[in-house]
């Protein structure tokens, strides 16, 4: 794994396996084993796709689909059946990461690709959202991977803001954040591969996520949907704000360097 | 028919496929195939105005002044794609309105232009009639493709016959709905390209950013 991003590697792997297992285990208690079935099924498919993938590019690509497979069997609606998850776990895995070489240099996150996947094919209700407890579980495992420096604060903070400001101006938008939210800001937005990465960027693709998420809530979406969607959306512009970054501090060098 | 004329004839089909080769007509390629039905009038609608549109221009090459050949191919293309839609529309008209915009659009549509700027200004009329059918059916078979996929996945049909019992009238196919939305035919094409291009490497271009070895100058 000598030629891995930088941005992704075995370790960010390991650390998110063990964020995501804290509320794993909160949705496996409350759900009871349903949802153990799915994670089997999830697990083996994530198993088998990279198989697959190793197999075609002559080259391993790492455990990396057993961190999306977990997160993907947090955050799946429970009235999917099972065939439907493994579907649209099949296709975050493939189109949302495999197919551009494995984790890392994808532009995406695999598991918001393919909660997108579920909730554009298949309509249903949400469900019983996750209790307080997957709440408080998701806390735990978000600031572990803060402390890991994986989920980078500028994100969440830049995230906060756009929230709070948006409440602000139109009081009586969603309040208190659900599990689902932290879940997704853990997870989902707050990515590396799919945040942007320069720190500034780091703040706008924050507050666009956070923004995205508010107005997404207000017009209707479910929490789950409104996350996934605003995941996506902040993500497929995270290389913009990165490269908006880049252009203004060349051109803040170069004045710099004339005057100086 | 000899052997090189035929080529003109079955090079566009999947070796130079304007749709998987070139990348040209995406729009539509993805706005009318959720269903096989409209995308085989519009693959009918666009093969007939490719083809007469590339006999046209090459009858009509050797007295285009260059300033303003495009003005000239581009009336002769949209004059073309009027008489498409005006004759859909007096005997299909339910099939004009589900296809909207789309068959007026073949005019601005670049396999249409492409193939008259590219080859009908430079080759006689029979090669170019040949050429424009090659790659109007080529065009053709990646619509059905992608249609038949779209369909039969998204509505479990066929040219709108049943063939899948659909779960909500008893039946046991959950239509995938994300089939009838705009990104899953840039998926199939996607996919569609990358198959092709695994059995013909020839058509693989330049890696536009290679990764780099990495050596000692990376940061750690």
């Amino acid at each position: 794994m000598s030629d891995a991003p930088r941005l992704w590697s075995g370790s960010e792997a390991l650390v998110t396996l063990v964020a995501v297992s804290a509320p794993l285990v909160a949705t496996i208690l409350q759900q009871g084993p349903a949802r153990l079935v799915f994670l089997a099924l999830g697990l083996g498919l994530a198993t088998f796709w990279h198989l697959v993938f190793a197999r075609i590019r002559r080259r391993w690509t790492g455990w990396d689909g057993l961190v999306t497979a977990a997160i993907f069997a947090v955050l799946v609606p429970e009235a999917l059946p099972l065939w439907q998850q493994g579907l649209a776990l099949s296709f975050g895995l493939v189109m949302g990461d495999l197919v551009f070489g494995g984790r890392g240099r994808g532009f995406l996150s695999p598991a918001a690709v393919a909660l997108a996947f579920a909730l554009f094919s298949f309509p249903v209700s949400a469900g019983a959202a996750p209790g307080p407890a997957s709440a408080i579980a998701a806390l735990a495992g978000g600031a572990a991977l803060l402390l890991a420096r994986v989920l980078s604060w500028r994100v969440v903070a830049g995230f906060a803001l756009a929230m709070a400001a948006l409440q602000l101006l139109q009081p009586g938008w969603p309040a208190l954040p659900g599990a689902t939210l932290i879940l997704g800001l853990v997870f989902l937005i707050g990515d590396p591969v799919a945040a942007a990465c320069t720190n500034a960027g780091r703040w706008v693709y924050g507050a666009l996520a956070g923004a995205l998420v508010a107005l997404l809530e207000t017009a209707g979406g479910g929490a789950l949907s409104s996350v996934v969607f605003a995941a996506l959306l902040a993500g497929i512009f995270a290389s913009l704000i990165d490269q908006g970054v880049i252009w203004d501090n060349v051109r803040r060098r170069a004045r710099r360097q004339r005057h100086g | 028919m000899s052997k090189r004329a035929l080529h003109h004839l079955t090079a566009p089909l999947i070796d130079g496929n304007p749709i998987t080769l070139q990348i040209l007509g995406i729009c539509s390629a993805l706005a009318v195939t959720t269903s096989m039905a409209t995308a085989l009038t519009m693959s009918l609608a666009l093969t007939v105005v490719l083809t007469t549109a590339s006999a046209l221009i090459s009858l009509v090459r050797h007295h285009l002044p260059n300033a303003i050949r495009l003005v000239v191919q581009i009336t002769i293309i949209a004059s073309l794609v009027i008489v498409a839609d005006q004759i859909l529309r007096a005997y299909a008209f339910e099939m004009s309105q589900r296809l909207s915009v789309f068959v007026g659009l073949i005019v601005t549509n670049c396999i249409v232009l492409g193939r008259a700027e590219t080859f009908a200004m430079r080759n006689p009329v029979w090669p170019s009639v040949l050429d424009g059918l090659g790659n109007g059916l080529g065009y053709s078979l990646v619509l059905m493709l992608v249609a038949a996929i779209r369909e039969g996945l998204g509505a479990g049909a066929l040219f709108g016959v049943q063939l899948l019992p659909l779960a909500s009238s008893g039946g046991w196919f959950q239509p995938l709905g994300f089939m009838l939305l705009a990104p899953s035919a840039f998926f199939i094409i996607g996919l569609l390209i990358w198959a092709i291009r695994t059995r013909r490497p020839e058509q693989v271009e330049p890696d536009e950013f290679p990764l780099r070895e990495r050596s000692g100058g990376d940061r750690p």
